[in-house]
């Protein structure tokens, strides 16, 4: 047999000759100098160039401060950083990508992304943000009242994506350059607003050719996340008619014509009704079913208002495109579909079914 | 000198060593680019087609298996070709071999170099991975035969994690039409071919019969192998194209590696580098197979058959490969032209080998036992 102990030789020589002489490894993440990075904000900075922020360190008991720097390439950004900071900064923890709305209404978006999409360190789990306002004056000032606020953003992007929750549209790398790169998809990314002590949801960013064309909010973004990005909401609220629907799960059905000229767009909607301040009597059924249909109207309206804005600005997030691929048959190209789709002819229908608010209100048995 | 018992056999190993080695030749670096030359949803059919098709040849394969001939090893080859032929058929293989080791060893390393070690230099992983297999390979092949049970049981459980991939919010079977071609280009053709030649791996098996039992229940046993490689080809590569949508899909170099990253668990991020690492067993294992054949080769064309194996001998062809793994990198590897080139190299060799050594077997034993 063989002689073992040679190799094991063999492999201390080795080793030994790794670590002397010429090291294959030249990167130093020895835990007590490095600072991991949890987030970059990109804003427009002077002259054309970018303005890219971090908050160091980010997770160990020491002050905390704000780094920003102006830079022409994103990757000058962490390189400078560590000429005027005495900890490394490591890419491999990066959790959010901040980047500011006037910087995605002017387009070159994409081309940030992918350069931390190649990036080995960093995941494709990424969160991408659209910030509205100035983000790094809001956590400046939240450096003294709350720690560790950037992981807590982190942890709130998080929670609101897992599950589906129907609360934002929460989009990471991988999603986004995805829709970037199919054909009948149009990405998003949600849009925060910022100032010095508020950091809120605003609502959802739409995309097209790498230029943010649109952002729909309030009921529109609610409507948004029944149609497509989570087909539930936690609550829908409607102040015209005084009412809350709550947990309703959606059932969308398109259907497109043969020539794609019209499509059909049905809308299951299952819910509660949680709250009611109206002055109507909705424990009667008449005037229930009454409301409810004034509420389908409405929302009909709505609806198809918001496709409209859609057709007009030639962004297509619903997917709707990807109703014409059939098992059968040759795919069209986007362009074909993007000429369909502007003028398509659409026919919302709204269809609810709610759970009548009845606990303490009504007697359950009246009708027997 | 010493000599190193390499070839020696104690025992011959059952039907059940069949189905892992079918399965784990066929699983290699091929699977890790798969989808990026198979792009389209239908290319689905192609893996089915040329899965079944490897089906029929693997049962030809099978008629070798039980022929006496193969079970005597080099005598058998001599019988059946005469000395001559058997060192062209040799020096032929050394070549083959030699190539096949080096593209998928630069294949593996430059997947270990991008997503692992991205600042490392690229001869250090060569060198560690190509030592390990010198180290497998030294206990001869009957316990690298073996070694395909640690292989199987390191990488066979990978693929049931890309099973979340098809029921992601954003997987859409609509991502999957048409499910038929609709068009075929020189591309498509192209996926054929390197199907073919992914599954081309047991063909080395034929060279093997000495070590392994020769009953006639050995069919079963390669046909349930070739199964379960064309499952995972199917699973990995439909859950690759729910997860990039095809126009994505071929943009990227490594999609499997990629999808790997994007696994996460509530305690681990970044299963990637797990699963990449237990990837290496197979890797390895394919490696010193291949390193042991390819001793054997050398040793056939050298006419050094009649003396036994030596450590020096083996050393020596190790340091051949590594070299010609050097070179190949240094000069092709690392223009997209050069890999380009190297790659479609052995995409044709191998499926031409796939077709031709079971055909070429086949038509001999049935020849000689005719006469």
């Amino acid at each position: 047999m063989v002689p073992y102990k040679h190799y094991g030789l063999l492999a201390i020589v080795g080793l030994m000759w790794m670590a002397g002489c010429s090291s294959p490894y030249v990167e130093n993440n020895k835990i007590e100098e490095i600072a991991p990075v949890v987030f970059w904000s990109i804003d427009k900075g002077t002259e054309g160039k970018l303005k890219i922020s971090t908050l160091v360190p980010p997770l160990i008991q020491e002050k905390k401060r704000l780094l920003s720097k102006e830079v022409d390439l994103l990757k000058q950004g962490g390189q400078e950083f560590n000429l005027i900071y005495y900890r490394e900064l490591k890419q491999g923890q990066l959790r959010m990508l901040l980047i500011n709305e006037e910087l995605a209404k002017k387009g070159g978006i994409e081309k940030l992304i992918n350069t931390i999409l190649v990036d080995p360190d960093i995941s494709m789990r990424v969160y991408l943000l659209i910030v509205r306002g100035d983000f790094d004056e809001y956590i400046k000032n939240q450096l003294t009242k709350q720690e560790n606020q950037d992981y807590f953003l982190y942890r709130m992007l998080k929670h609101y994506e897992e599950h589906n929750q129907g609360e934002m549209s929460i989009v990471n790398i991988h999603k986004f350059m995805k829709k970037v790169y199919s054909p009948f998809k149009d990405p998003i990314l949600p849009v925060f607003h910022s100032d010095k002590n508020n950091f809120n949801y605003v609502g959802t960013a739409l995309f097209q050719n790498d230029k943010e064309v649109m952002v729909i909010q309030d009921v529109d973004d609610n409507i948004f996340q029944l149609l497509d990005n989570d087909h539930f909401l936690k609550v829908l609220a409607i102040p015209k008619f005084s009412i809350s629907l709550g947990r309703i799960r959606s059932n969308v059905r398109m259907k497109l014509s043969r020539d794609y000229s019209s499509l059909s767009l049905h809308v299951g909607l299952k819910g509660r009704i949680e709250e009611y301040q109206g002055e109507s009597n909705i424990q009667s059924e008449e005037l229930l079913q009454h409301l409810i249909h004034e509420i389908e109207v409405y929302l009909e309206e709505q609806t198809s208002d918001l496709l409209k804005r859609m057709q007009r600005l030639k962004v297509d997030p619903l997917e709707v495109g990807t109703h014409s691929l059939k098992a059968f048959s040759k795919e069209i190209t986007d362009e074909q579909w993007m000429k369909h789709w502007e003028n398509m002819k659409i026919n919302v229908d709204y269809d609810i079914k709610v759970h009548p608010l009845i606990n303490g209100a009504v007697d359950v048995f009246q009708n027997k | 000198m010493k000599s190193l018992s390499l070839y020696n056999r104690t025992s011959t190993l059952g039907g059940i060593y069949f189905l892992f080695l079918v399965n784990r030749m066929q699983m290699h670096y091929f699977i890790l680019i798969m989808p990026v030359y198979l792009v389209h949803s239908y290319m689905v059919w192609a893996i089915v087609v040329m899965g079944l098709l490897s089906q029929l040849n693997l049962m030809m394969m099978s008629k070798w298996f039980t022929s006496s001939y193969a079970a005597k090893g080099y005598q058998g080859f001599l019988q059946l070709f005469g000395k001559r032929a058997v060192q062209i058929f040799a020096i032929l293989g050394f070549l083959i071999i030699l190539l096949k080791i080096s593209i998928v060893t630069l294949g593996y390393v430059e997947m270990l170099h991008s997503f692992i070690f991205p600042s490392m230099d690229k001869k250090w992983l060569i060198l560690m991975i190509l030592l390990i297999s010198l180290f497998v390979a030294s206990h001869g092949m009957e316990n690298t035969l073996r070694f395909v049970v640690i292989a199987f049981l390191c990488g066979a459980w990978i693929v049931v994690l890309f099973i979340p991939f098809f029921f992601q919010a954003d997987a859409s079977y609509r991502d999957l039409y048409p499910l038929i071609p609709t068009e075929w280009s020189g591309q498509s053709w192209q996926g054929l071919w390197f199907i073919w030649s992914a599954f081309s791996g047991p063909v080395y098996l034929a060279f093997m019969v000495p070590w392994l039992s020769s009953n006639k229940k050995i069919s079963k046993y390669l046909v349930i192998g070739n199964m379960l490689s064309i499952m995972e080809y199917i699973l990995l590569f439909v859950a690759s194209v729910l997860f990039y949508g095809s126009h994505y899909l071929r943009k990227i170099d490594f999609p499997i590696g990629y999808m790997g990253s994007y696994i996460q668990t509530s305690g681990l991020e970044r299963i990637d580098y797990i699963l990449i690492s237990f990837h290496m067993f197979n890797y390895v294992f394919d490696i010193s197979i291949l390193l042991l054949c390819f001793y054997g080769a050398g040793r056939i064309f050298m006419r050094k058959m009649k003396e036994r194996s030596t450590r020096i001998g083996l050393l020596s062809s190790w340091f051949v490969i590594l070299i010609s793994i050097i070179l190949m990198d240094q000069w092709l590897w690392q223009t997209v032209p050069g890999q380009k080139m190297l790659l479609n190299l052995q995409i044709w060799i191998g499926a031409c080998i796939y077709l031709l050594i079971p055909t070429i077997l086949f038509t001999a034993v049935k020849r000689k036992e005719s006469m």
